[in-house]
């Protein structure tokens, strides 16, 4: 059997730009990147509306009323920017310091679950009941991803394995308890009784952010968090090192890090995140536990961690465009004949073509260039001679 | 009640159906255990699975033949794996990111091709879709429970059977094999033995993407003949982690497939008893979990090092 333990599977640290480039270089990198991808997506985006027979420029209208044009349509912006800023954030902790979560989803339902069940049964006064249920959420965000951290440090168990593993059982698992141990299992005709637990109390209830929108406090939560892991990374010795151990691991454990600490406190950071939002999410938009409500937010996290190049100031611009391209595709259905579904696609070919590795395409263009000038400037000598 | 599931989970029928449900996870994984081998993180399992349902169920519906429909699952599985390779191996971008993107707008693409198309959201059904029949042996009749287990499937359930074997000493007694996991394990190494890099993460990567294929066409033209949206529902992902538990070896691989198999044939049985399906559905992520641990039991010293 091959040797493949010392490999590391997945590498997903984004390539920075080398030091030793010059500044005119590292500008002109950065403005080819953002050009020739928003171009393609532009370009993209067109295509697709024009090949269903509507026209690109009413597409884009409807999308501008759907998420600005009125204080409800920034509501729903805002509302679809909160999640996926949070799950974004949960993936930036990780991702920073090496640890492939791929497991957000489970964390987040896990997290969601909780809240769902504690909003049901419990019954305290409105801000405590909140804090209360938050906090739980969060712990269980955390203890959630205690098994793959546990395995992965006490038994080399790679864990982007275990952690994928563990969206499914979190996944069945609420399932079950849901419909089997909360339902009381299928009724006489073989039908399940619930696919979500019953509506939270109201003294759980997140307050609205901005009055009569869907916006909850969700959204300053989201936003808090962010800024909070940017202060963390950015101006705190802890941060520093949990950087180091993402960014170059030998230096790390020869500066006097304590490596193995600091990857079990990035990898619970990362979980209660994500418990966090499950939790949010359910206090704040759907006041109820419904089965797979968490589906794809844990792919879409890494994606907008990615595009935000991990970087959680960035985070919030590319959350808050993720939301307006949410809450305007609806409207875009509705005014436009275009299918939402479009602006998914057009947003994952967004990723595809930021990950892009630019500044290898431009050095290899501009040796050839110095290459051909090179190679002239000898003819001539030559010829001159 | 503990005897009923005991009778129902070592029946016949459970076995037979656990070779069918088996057979896209092996397709792919055996497609795809060289391009793992070969080091290229790849997750783009669910997306080419998706794809490959769809665009089969297309050509069966166009020329009422199945085997148009392997062959358009083929070529778009191809297609993708082509996408994949461009975005990782010619621009260099990041794979897990690249490979998360196929995957989330596969879903989309395939269900507005759905409307556009067939002009319906859910499910594609039509009696112009054409399955594989049936292959009926004579001379199996007579071996009594074999008979039961493996007569009477789809052609493509032997063509996989066979595969894990073709694989196996593809894998270990070839010099493509030898020449990929010598690429997996250094890939600098085999660059100045003179081995061309890029050309064989491509051949292992268009293997990996017509053989996906094959299996997302499995899912759809073995016996439903229809299309639902998001069909695999995960099994790519499923595909992708028996590969990484077997270590790229065929064998390996297909024993942890028949586990997957076994457990999803155990939620179809024992949904019959009227058990709660879902804890059922969680064995073969448990037992993997589980799997792994017994495995990581050997390497325990203390607290793991951690390395990059």
């Amino acid at each position: 059997m091959p040797n493949n333990e010392k490999r590391k599977l997945f590498n997903f640290f984004p390539k920075k730009l080398s030091a030793d480039l010059e500044k005119k270089d590292k500008r002109n990198i950065l403005i080819f990147k953002y050009t020739t991808s928003l171009i393609l997506f532009v370009v993209a985006g067109a295509l697709l509306v024009w090949m269903q027979d509507e026209s690109p420029i009413e597409a884009v209208k409807g999308i501008w009323k759907g998420s600005f044009g009125s204080l409800t349509a920034f509501g729903n912006t805002l509302r679809w920017a909160a999640p996926s800023i949070l799950t974004g954030a949960a993936a930036i902790v990780a991702f920073k310091a090496g640890v492939n979560n791929l497991g957000i989803e489970g964390q987040v339902a896990i997290g969601g679950f909780v809240a769902g069940i504690l909003g049901v049964f419990f019954e305290f006064p409105p801000v405590v009941h909140i804090l209360f249920i938050l906090i739980c959420a969060t712990l269980s965000g955390l203890l959630w991803s205690v098994i793959p951290a546990i395995l992965r440090l006490f038994f080399k168990v790679d864990e982007f394995i275990t952690t994928m593993m563990m969206n499914y059982v979190a996944n069945y698992l609420t399932q079950y308890l849901v419909q089997q141990v909360l339902a009381g299992g299928l009724d006489n005709w073989g039908y399940v009784n619930m696919a979500s637990t019953p509506t939270i109390n109201g003294s759980a209830y997140l307050p609205d952010f901005i009055p009569d929108t869907t916006a909850t406090l969700a959204v300053p939560v989201a936003f808090l968090i962010s800024f909070a892991i940017a202060f963390l990374y950015r101006y705190t010795v802890e941060g520093y090192e949990l950087k180091q151990v993402g960014e170059n691991l030998k230096f790390a454990k020869a500066g006097g890090v304590k490596v193995v600490q600091q990857y079990l406190i990035i990898f619970l950071l990362s979980g209660a995140i994500a418990g966090l939002c499950g939790g949010i999410e359910v206090l704040g938009t759907y006041h109820k536990f419904n089965n797979g409500f968490a589906a794809n937010m844990g792919w879409e996290g890494i994606s907008i961690a990615r595009i935000a190049e991990l970087n959680p100031v960035g985070l919030i611009f590319v959350g808050f465009i993720w939301g307006v391209l949410k809450a305007g595709s609806m409207q875009m259905e509705r005014m436009v004949g275009v299918n939402r579904l479009t602006v998914q696609i057009v947003e994952y070919m967004f990723v595809l073509f930021i990950s892009i590795d630019y500044e290898g395409i431009y050095m290899r263009h501009k040796d050839r260039k110095n290459k051909k000038a090179y190679l002239e400037s000898h003819k001539e000598a030559s010829n001159n001679a | 009640m503990l005897k009923e599931i005991l009778r129902l989970a070592f029946s016949v029928s459970t076995f037979a159906s656990t070779f069918r449900l088996a057979c896209p996870l092996l397709f792919g994984s055996m497609g795809g255990c060289y391009n793992s081998a070969s080091g290229c993180a790849n997750l783009s399992y669910e997306a080419v699975m998706l794809y490959s349902c769809f665009f089969s169920v297309l050509g069966s519906y166009i020329s009422g033949s199945p085997w148009v429909g392997l062959l358009f699952g083929m070529g778009i599985g191809i297609f993708i794996s082509i996408i994949f390779g461009t975005m990782s191996l010619v621009f260099h971008s990041n794979m897990i990111i690249a490979a998360i993107a196929l995957n989330s707008t596969a879903w989309a693409v395939t269900t507005l091709l759905m409307v556009i198309i067939f002009g319906v959201r859910g499910t594609v059904y039509n009696e112009r879709i054409v399955s594989f029949k049936p292959v009926h042996f004579k001379w199996m009749e007579n071996l009594g429970i074999f008979n039961k287990i493996f007569n009477d499937n789809v052609i493509l359930v032997y063509i996989a059977f066979c595969l894990v074997i073709i694989a196996y000493i593809v894998m270990y007694h070839t010099p493509f094999g030898l020449r990929i996991r010598g690429i997996g394990q250094n890939e600098k190494a085999a660059q100045t033995a003179g081995v061309d890099v890029n050309k064989y993460r491509w051949i292992s990567l268009i293997l990996m993407g017509a053989f996906t294929g094959i299996s997302g066409t499995f899912l759809t033209l073995s016996g439903i003949s229809m299309f639902v949206e998001n069909m695999p529902a995960g099994k790519g992902f499923l595909t992708m982690i028996s590969i990484t538990i077997g270590r790229f070896n065929p064998l390996l691989i297909f024993l942890i497939c028949l586990l997957f198999g076994y457990s999803q044939a155990l939620v179809l049985v024992l949904g019959t008893l009227s058990l709660p399906t879902q804890i059922i559905a969680m064995i073969p992520y448990v037992a993997v979990i589980i799997v792994l641990f017994i495995d990581g039991l050997k390497k325990f010293k203390g607290v793991a090092d951690i390395e990059v």
